[in-house]
């Protein structure tokens, strides 16, 4: 039976050429290790996402009289409702660790490199694409945490003279954080970013088989030293078969991306759902201790102590320009990270440094 | 080719340090606005706290007011009152904003009640407590002999604190009549305090565990206000015979929060058994993984 | 080859229960609301409730005050109290509803006059057929 529907499909489309061609004869370099996984596990997180925010949808109210009362029912009333909201909570979250993850191995592994630097750019929109995704998202619930948050945030842009009060006004829709603000935040969620994101999903994916998987700098390289003056896809002859060897490493790595959802939507189910998150928005009651989600801790500490505003702002610019453009900032060719101390020292550097912000920002 | 790279890689280095330099040396072009805009940044609301601007606080906490005025503000800090937001003009009227008419009667000052009056001064807002209280023994004692007990009494003035039951106690109630009676009152109320104690800390504990209990606050509130109304009436008959009634309210809310407790247990466990099935998915992959190794 | 054989038909036991684990939530999720959700509704008779006055029943476990006001006609509003859940009073005179535990005052819509409530009273479906009035 399960034959005959393979048949049918082959005699159309060529299905069994499609499997040996780009399945099966599709090598991976011999020495891959597990972190080449992460940007399936990222994909999969983002299908997770997308297909939770659909049943979301179903139920959620996106109007400031409704939107909290309507979250509440999803938790309360819709059989289950708890559980695809829990795996939408937990698996954003989960999602920003595994795309930086992602992103620390990608630098580590110099896959940025000539000829890869639109994937590294491609990439590096797509983080800033879920950044916004989490704040648009916040806001949604309309929770004390989601209003005060937003405002934060909101207010960032009135750092630059003349044209920041026009920028705030811009994303808030006013003075303030209004119910304008959730309908420009739910549309932008809902229905601006997705379709960008898969866009640049299936451009980045493109450059990663067309171009060819880099491999790991370390141990056994097949890759010898070549001026690059025309296109060549980069072939591993001798390493692994794509399916079923690598599939299985990514769908391991799925299982456990997984399993620790769960683990957390069980045993921790308020990990990211303080007492503010659980309180309907008061635009004249500002909670005690605000501050963002983990993942902007590092940036809203970096603010809090240059002094002055404007330049707080502006470095931040800065440095998301040299992160998106970093292969043209880093042109050596040597890939292997061990023999560049320099670049070591900065790599490590910038994570501790992000460490001890995000670290900070949560206890200050 | 290095050439060409390390050309790329200049310019781009170069072009950042000119948009930094542009950057520092706009940012003292607009120096003025920077101070402005840092001033807001660190006085908005979650820079810091939130300074409470008030004519009566200003006025009363400051040197050249009496000692016994002075202490008030400090006093009412500590109060319930300021808890939920109630301040000076929302029992004695007049203007906050503004310190000529503070005080006026245009703006509805009404100074501080006489002792007679102190019942009315407070029932504005309690209004139920008001009604049972007119009715009751202590009511009916005050207005036509100006003695008995009125509300600041008990509950103090500007330091009013949480109701609760050790209100009631011998030192206060033996000032005009024997305890014994307040003894009684005293015994009719536990039950039902406690009880309304025990469901106070469920709710507590539903709460961190993120459940959104406004539903099930407000009901214990509404319950435990017409109790504690009651309670003014200081009869003991008539609380006797209504405590069955409350009894009865409270049995069906903690029914209602012992429900949502077992949810949220067949919540965990359902996540759970969803998490192992993930980790043996995961581990049956890498032993099949295993059987692959080319 | 057999433990192959083992482990996919052992993963594919795994798959599928995690797969209903999550198709019976899905179709619970989508399932239109029950018979539940349309509580039963509650009918009295006009003569009932004479002009001006106002009368409190109990729908859905919910305490509710129907009102026959003169100028409008019945209305039935929740006498849950919008801040902090007492039951509001019917005063007849001032025309108005009355919370006795911190005077917040409500109209005979529903909206707040004075007082610390934050939202107005909701209302409750009414109709009226013929002689009777139906809430829900």
């Amino acid at each position: 039976m399960w034959n005959r529907i393979k048949n049918w499909i082959e005699i159309r489309i060529g299905l069994d050429d499609l499997v040996r061609t780009q399945l099966k004869e599709y090598s991976v370099p011999r020495n891959i290790n597990i972190f080449y996984t992460l940007g399936v596990v990222a994909l999969a997180a983002y299908i997770i996402q997308a297909v939770t925010g659909f049943f979301l949808l179903v139920y959620y109210i996106p109007h400031p009289d409704h939107a909290f009362r309507s979250v509440q029912g999803i938790m309360t009333v819709v059989p289950y409702g708890w559980l695809f909201r829990m795996v939408h909570i937990v698996g954003s979250n989960l999602m920003v660790a595994v795309v930086f993850l992602h992103l620390f191995s990608v630098f580590f592994m110099g896959s940025y490199k000539k000829p890869r630097e639109m994937t590294w750019v491609a990439g590096g929109l797509m983080l800033l694409a879920v950044l916004t995704f989490c704040l648009s998202g916040y806001l949604l619930p309309w929770s004390q945490l989601s209003y005060w948050a937003t405002t934060i945030v909101t207010s960032m842009p009135t750092a630059f003279p003349y044209v920041g009060d026009f920028a705030s006004n811009v994303l808030r829709g006013g003075e303030h954080v209004s119910g304008i603000t959730l309908n420009r935040f739910f549309a932008l969620h809902v229905a601006l970013l997705p379709p960008i994101f898969v866009l640049i999903i299936g451009f980045h994916i493109f450059l990663v088989r067309r171009i060819g998987i880099s491999s790991p700098p370390f141990g056994v390289s097949g890759e010898a030293k070549r001026p690059w003056t025309e296109y060549r896809h980069e072939s591993h002859p001798d390493g692994y078969p794509f399916y079923p060897d690598f599939v299985l490493k990514e769908m391991f790595m799925v299982m456990v991306y997984l399993a620790v959802m769960f683990l957390i939507i069980a045993f921790m189910p308020t990990l990211f759902l303080p007492q503010d998150a659980n309180t309907p928005a008061d635009p004249f009651r500002t909670p005690a201790h605000i501050k963002p989600e983990w993942y902007f801790l590092a940036p809203y500490q970096m603010l809090k102590f240059i002094p002055s505003k404007f330049l707080g702002v502006s470095m931040q610019l800065i440095l998301i320009v040299i992160f998106l453009l970093w292969p043209f900032f880093d042109t050596k060719e040597e890939k292997n990270i061990l023999k560049r101390p320099l670049l070591l020292g900065v790599f490590f550097l910038s994570l501790g440094l992000w460490i001890i912000l995000t670290i900070w920002g949560e206890y200050s | 080719m290095r050439y060409i790279n390390t050309k790329i890689s200049r310019f781009f280095s170069a072009s950042i340090f000119l948009l930094f330099a542009i950057f520092i040396c706009s940012s003292e072009t607009v120096a003025g606005y920077r101070e402005v805009s840092e001033k807001e940044f660190l006085t908005a609301p979650w820079a810091g706290e939130q300074i409470e601007a008030s004519a009566c606080i200003e006025c009363h906490t400051s040197d050249i007011m009496k000692p016994e005025f002075k202490n008030i503000p400090q006093e009412w800090k500590t109060s319930w009152h300021y808890e939920n937001r109630v301040s000076c003009h929302d029992c004695h009227g007049g203007d906050t904003k503004d310190a000529a008419m503070s005080m006026s009667p245009q703006r509805g000052f009404v100074g501080s009640p006489k002792y007679s009056d102190v019942p009315e001064f407070c029932g504005k807002c309690h209004v139920g407590i008001l009604k049972n209280y007119i009715e009751s023994g202590h009511g009916k004692a005050l207005k036509p002999t100006g003695r008995g007990p009125n509300c600041v009494t008990c509950h103090g003035s500007h330091n009013i604190q949480k109701a609760n039951m050790d209100i009631i106690n011998e030192g206060l109630c033996s000032r005009c009549h024997s305890y014994e009676r307040a003894k009684i009152m005293k015994q009719a109320l536990f039950l039902t305090e406690k009880r309304i104690r025990d469901i106070e800390k469920d709710i507590k504990r539903l709460k961190t565990d993120g459940v959104f209990t406004e539903e099930e606050e407000k009901d214990l509130f509404s319950t435990h206000a017409e109790f504690r109304t009651l309670f003014h009436t200081v009869d003991v008959s008539l609380i006797k015979e209504r405590t069955d009634v409350f009894t009865k309210k409270l049995n069906l809310l903690e029914n209602k929060i012992q429900n949502t407790f077992n949810e949220l247990g067949f919540r965990k466990n359902f996540s759970a058994f969803l998490m192992l099935i993930f980790i043996g998915m995961g581990v049956g992959i890498f032993l099949l993984s295993k059987t692959y190794k080319s | 080859m057999k433990r192959r054989g083992f482990l996919k038909l052992l993963l594919a036991l795994f798959g599928s229960t995690s797969l209903v684990s999550f198709a019976y939530p899905l179709l619970r999720f989508f399932a239109p609301p029950g018979e539940k959700a349309k509580a039963k509704q509650i009918s009295l008779k006009k003569a009932e409730i004479s002009s001006g006055e106002a009368k409190d029943i109990v729908f859905n476990n919910m305490p509710v005050i129907i009102i026959n006001r003169p100028d409008k006609g019945f209305v039935a509003l929740s006498r849950v109290c919008t801040h902090l859940g007492c039951l509001v009073a019917y005063d007849k005179t001032k025309k108005r509803l009355l919370c006795p535990c911190h005077a917040g005052t409500f109209d005979l819509e529903g909206k707040v006059i004075s007082g610390p409530p934050p939202r107005p009273l909701p209302k409750v479906p009414l109709r009226v057929e013929g002689e009777s009035i139906i809430i829900g």
